[in-house]
């Protein structure tokens, strides 16, 4: 019993936070943050990856699958619905700053609200007809969803087909912060940025009412509409709010990609991306981000992994399901802390 | 005792039928303000369909439900709540892996104004408005017996525990019409007991309750009407020592016709 708990990192880590004062959080969140920006700057460590260079591999994929994978768990972690059309808001983020920023004088940072309210509005009027089915359904016609969009871009005119749009221009330099190809590190800054910025808006919804709801729906549907919980509504928030972080992650991969082509958007991404979800724990964020940084960077890292990454991908989510089916941080509520601190008190 | 106003719930001729299965057929039920009204009959009489035409789980097939003025039938299922009618279920449906507190706070949820936008950015009425539930909720809790649970997950409650909690977060919609579906079903007689005093404090704290249940030594102390289904046909509806004593009743009950006995 006491074994167990040093091992459960997700209660030693609630309990340090709950019982640590504000300025104690503060500097746990300034440090935090700190570390991970340093990041980097790392590349001549043991953390190098062999083949592309390391900076590089922070923004994508770690980076973005981190986001991604947030964006994705507001959906299927939070609400219990199956996306596996996730690639499309991510596509059409990424389609409108390829579009606008080769045919417009719009920059990276004014086509990025484009881009986030385009991939709402996809949501939105993907959610309306379909939310309402549920489960298996669901996951069928978002998967066929996924489909539509990477096929429209295919044989689009404007999208030029297969052959995608190139000469993409990168985002306008943040004062003295420079974005440059050879050197990632301020794309990794944005990124994280991005993702602090997906971090504080589900922690914040998740403990007022649009969590609650959420809980509830993914819980036990027919309750929570019984209950006086207006399940459509809070079903199509979801989604549009995991649409909206999918398009700002597109809207920035094109800006750093600098091409994109339909091929790069297809159901496997999809699958990737929820592959991290379930892999670091559905439903909880720290295991989510924790779960889409190691399979973004292990095969980078370890290179034989990368000539067959999706079978490494398989193999490692069987292995690692069987030992922890809820995921490396599992989403549970730490009901027992909770009492065992009253026993204390 | 509470004093018996209007109508607060009327069926009229209401008939549902699955396919070839008349669940209901051409009931008639007043439900009044104020007051503890029984529905009992034998198991698939059709009381859980009563309530889950009254909630729009299912859409009658003919019939109107009337409730303070406004046709439920029209209604979706979470405008049925916010309109004041609030449920439990007879296999119990809480939502598991929130505490006890959390399954009430959410209920309480559906009069409130503020909605995403305000909870993101912490606007004042969405604060304000988290404090307000957290303390309902909390009050709810006491006021059924069951605050010492608070922070546990539902799912991990004592099963007396679990049926109490979902009086309380039935509670927490602030209904004016309180459906119970068997709350005492698995209880042994003490645990009856004490539900009973439960349920007739929540009709004195001024909610109307319509009450299915079997035991009738319960039905009997707490209710001020009787209303007894069979095979989906209303049979009897009056109070509660006439119904008792009602042939047809004790027929439907035992299978025989009363003086055969
Ligand atoms: N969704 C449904 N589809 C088909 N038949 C149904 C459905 N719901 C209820 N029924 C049928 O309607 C009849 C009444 O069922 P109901 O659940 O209302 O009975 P009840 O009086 O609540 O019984 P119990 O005491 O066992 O809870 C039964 O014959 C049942 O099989
Ligand atoms: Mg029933």
């Amino acid at each position: 019993m006491k074994i167990r708990n040093y091992w459960n990192l997700r209660d030693f880590g609630a309990n340090l936070w709950e019982n640590a004062g504000r300025p104690v959080r503060v500097a746990i969140v300034l440090g935090s943050i700190l570390l991970v920006g340093l990041l980097p700057f790392m590349g001549g460590s043991i953390l190098a990856t062999p083949i592309a260079a390391f900076d590089a591999v922070l923004v994508y994929p770690v980076g973005m699958f981190v986001l991604m994978s947030l964006g994705l768990n507001i959906v299927v972690g939070k609400s219990g619905m199956l996306d596996l059309g996730y690639v499309a808001f991510f596509a059409i983020g990424a389609y409108t700053m390829a579009y606008l920023g080769t045919t417009t004088n719009l920059n990276t940072w004014e086509i990025m609200p484009i881009g986030i309210a385009l991939a709402m509005i996809a949501g939105v009027l993907l959610g309306i007809p379909t939310l309402r089915l549920r489960g298996d359904y669901l996951a069928i016609v978002t998967l066929g969803f996924g489909e539509i969009v990477r096929l429209i871009l295919l044989n689009s005119t404007w999208s030029k087909g297969p052959n995608g749009i190139a000469n993409i221009p990168m985002p306008p330099d943040l004062g003295p912060l420079k974005f440059e190809l050879k050197n990632q590190r301020v794309f990794f800054w944005v990124v994280m940025a991005m993702i602090l910025l997906t971090i504080w808006m589900i922690r914040r919804l998740t403990v007022r009412r649009p969590g609650r709801a959420w809980e509830a729906i993914r819980q036990d549907e027919d309750a929570a509409e019984l209950m006086g919980i207006h399940t459509l509504k809070y079903k199509i928030w979801s989604f549009t709010l995991g649409a909206a972080v999918g398009g700002a992650a597109g809207v920035l991969f094109a800006s750093k990609n600098l091409y994109i082509a339909p091929e790069m958007f297809t159901l496997n991404v999809s699958i990737l991306i929820l592959a991290c979800v379930v892999f670091g724990g559905i439903g909880n964020i720290w295991g989510v981000v924790i779960g889409a940084a190691i399979l973004g960077y292990l095969p980078d890292r370890i290179r034989f992994i990368s000539d067959a990454r999706l079978l490494a991908f398989g193999l490692v989510l069987v292995v690692v399901m069987n030992f922890r089916p809820d995921g490396l941080l599992p989403r549970k509520k730490r009901e027992k802390a909770i009492v065992k601190r009253e026993a204390n008190a | 005792m509470a004093k018996i106003g209007k109508t607060l719930l009327k069926l009229d001729n209401v008939t549902m039928k699955f396919g070839g299965v008349t669940a209901l057929n051409g009931v008639n039920l007043e439900v009044k303000e104020g007051e503890i009204l029984a529905l009992i009959g034998p198991n698939g009489a059709g009381k859980t369909t009563v309530f889950n035409v009254i909630t729009g789980v299912y859409k009658q097939t003919s019939g109107v439900v009337d409730f303070d003025g406004i046709s439920l039938g029209d209604q979706k299922r979470y405008q049925v709540t916010a309109l004041g009618v609030a449920r439990t279920f007879q296999n119990i449906r809480l939502w598991g892996d929130m505490t006890a507190l959390e399954n009430v706070i959410t209920a309480t949820d559906v009069h409130k104004k503020s909605g995403l936008v305000g909870a993101l950015f912490g606007f004042p009425r969405a604060r304000r408005e988290e404090e307000e539930n957290r303390e309902k909720a909390m009050e709810i809790l006491r006021f059924i017996g069951i605050d010492e649970y608070s922070d546990r997950l539902a799912k991990n409650l004592p099963y007396g525990v679990q049926r109490r909690l979902e009086i309380a977060r039935a509670l927490g919609t602030s209904p004016k019409l309180v459906l119970l579906d068997e709350p005492a079903a698995g209880f042994n007689p003490a645990e009856k007991v004490e539900l009973a005093a439960t349920i007739k404090r929540v009709r004195d704290a001024g909610y109307t309750v319509l009450l299915i249940e079997h035991d009738m030594s319960l039905i009997m102390g707490i209710s001020d009407r009787v209303v007894v289904l069979d095979f989906g046909t209303k049979i009897a509806d009056d109070i509660p020592s006439v119904v008792q004593n009602d042939p047809r009743v004790i027929e439907a009950y035992l299978g025989v016709p009363a003086d055969a006995s």
